[in-house]
């Protein structure tokens, strides 16, 4: 080996390579994902075309679209510019937990401060903890979020089923709101639910807390 | 991994079991994820070509020939995909030299300062050659990849590797002075 090639040799073992990040949760995810829309193909051609149509009527969307995440009624586009976002939303007034169409699934089976019927689904208060449930399936878009590149948005998995992970503020579309700014979220498929929590946590502990919903 | 173990493993994931495609995943995303940074030299476009090409080898499996080895086969995809990245950007991202670790000495501060002074300019050169001269260095010297193996992740005969690699060391030395 030359001189030159030594060097190269030693230059590699100088080189920022940044560290691996988790890929099989993310690419087994995506696998299930196919899995299930080939078995739903002719369904998911209709439902892809409502859901196109819901992209092209929210606000920013004419911006750079970067990558694009996809969960059973929840989907994250990656966008270069965010539009600007509602700090705040008011949810309304508290229902009683038995009024809920559906069995709440709850957060190491504590009980919620508060339950507000709204927005298609049921939003679950605790302190620090918000948690939003609905029936998604087949069901069609009702959940979007958009984020800047710098956002740290990955696939993750929860007990087998398909989930995002948003590790940055971003803004949450619900249908006919403006959209609103949110902090670290976690949506997953629960069964015939998908959840999302937003938590000013890590991934892990995000991914603990709907690991224990019951 | 062992061939004999990875062949198995290949072969289950292959028929539907997603615990050995898995188990492939965990064995080679470092290589995967090294392999699509030192071409597109950038985080975000490394993470998502190598993302897509476990997919895309999940989707080719039922391609792969039983008994060849699977190691160049993933490269051959992962590389793809971050060229295929690379291409997309007005300006290749450049590769960059690893900041000094805090607290970390020397015992000669100066001889520390020229060499990694001598490496700045070493990579400054690489990162001015054409890519196809880039990419067969980084691949045997930045990835430590045999001839074989470069053949695969580049898409080139196992001779044109060598004459590349004669080829762009005589540019990195003109390039250098």
């Amino acid at each position: 080996m030359t001189d030159l090639e030594l060097e190269l040799r030693d230059l590699a073992a100088h080189l920022d390579v940044p560290p691996t990040p988790a890929l099989s949760g993310a690419v087994l995810a995506r696998l299930t994902r196919r899995r299930r829309s080939r078995r739903r193909l002719s369904f998911a051609v209709a439902i892809g075309i409502a859901a196109l149509a819901v992209a092209f009527a929210v606000p920013g969307s004419r911006a750079a679209l970067l990558r694009f995440f996809h969960l059973r009624g929840a989907s994250v586009s990656v966008i270069d510019t965010l539009p600007p976002l509602t700090a705040h939303r008011p949810l309304g007034q508290p229902i009683a937990r038995d009024q809920a169409s559906f069995r709440l699934l709850l957060p190491s089976g504590r009980r919620p401060e508060q339950v507000y019927a709204r927005d298609g689904g049921y939003w679950l208060r605790y302190p620090g903890l918000l948690v939003f449930e609905f029936e998604s399936s087949p069901g069609p878009q009702i959940l979007k979020k958009v984020a800047s590149t710098t956002t740290d948005v990955e696939y993750v998995q929860v007990h087998g089923e398909p989930g995002i992970w948003i590790g940055a503020r971003h803004g949450l579309y619900l249908p006919g709101g403006a959209p609103v700014a949110a902090g670290h979220t976690l949506i997953w498929q629960h069964g015939p639910l998908t959840l999302r929590l937003e938590a000013a946590v890590g991934r892990d502990r995000a991914l603990a807390i709907a690991r224990s919903v019951r | 991994m062992q061939a004999s173990g990875e062949d198995i493993l290949v072969e289950r994931a292959r028929r539907g079991d997603s615990a050995a495609f898995e188990e492939l995943v965990l064995a080679y995303q470092s290589l995967a994820f090294r392999t699509a940074f030192v071409i597109a030299g950038d985080t975000a476009d490394a993470e998502e070509a190598a993302q897509d090409a476990f997919v895309k080898a999940h989707r080719a499996l039922g391609r792969f020939r039983t008994g060849e080895p699977f190691r160049p086969w993933l490269l051959a995809i992962v590389a793809n995909e971050a060229r295929n990245r690379r291409r997309t950007r007005a300006r290749r991202a450049a590769l960059a030299l690893r900041a000094a670790e805090p607290g970390a000495t020397s015992d000669d501060p100066e001889e520390a300062a020229l060499a990694t002074e001598r490496r700045e300019r070493l990579l400054t050169a690489v990162e001015r050659l054409r890519d196809d001269d880039r990419d067969v260095l980084a691949c045997r010297y930045f990835l430590e990849l045999s001839e074989a193996e470069t053949a695969a992740a580049l898409g080139i005969a196992h001779g044109t590797v060598k004459s590349r690699t004669h080829r762009a060391l005589a540019r990195l030395q003109e390039e250098l002075g």
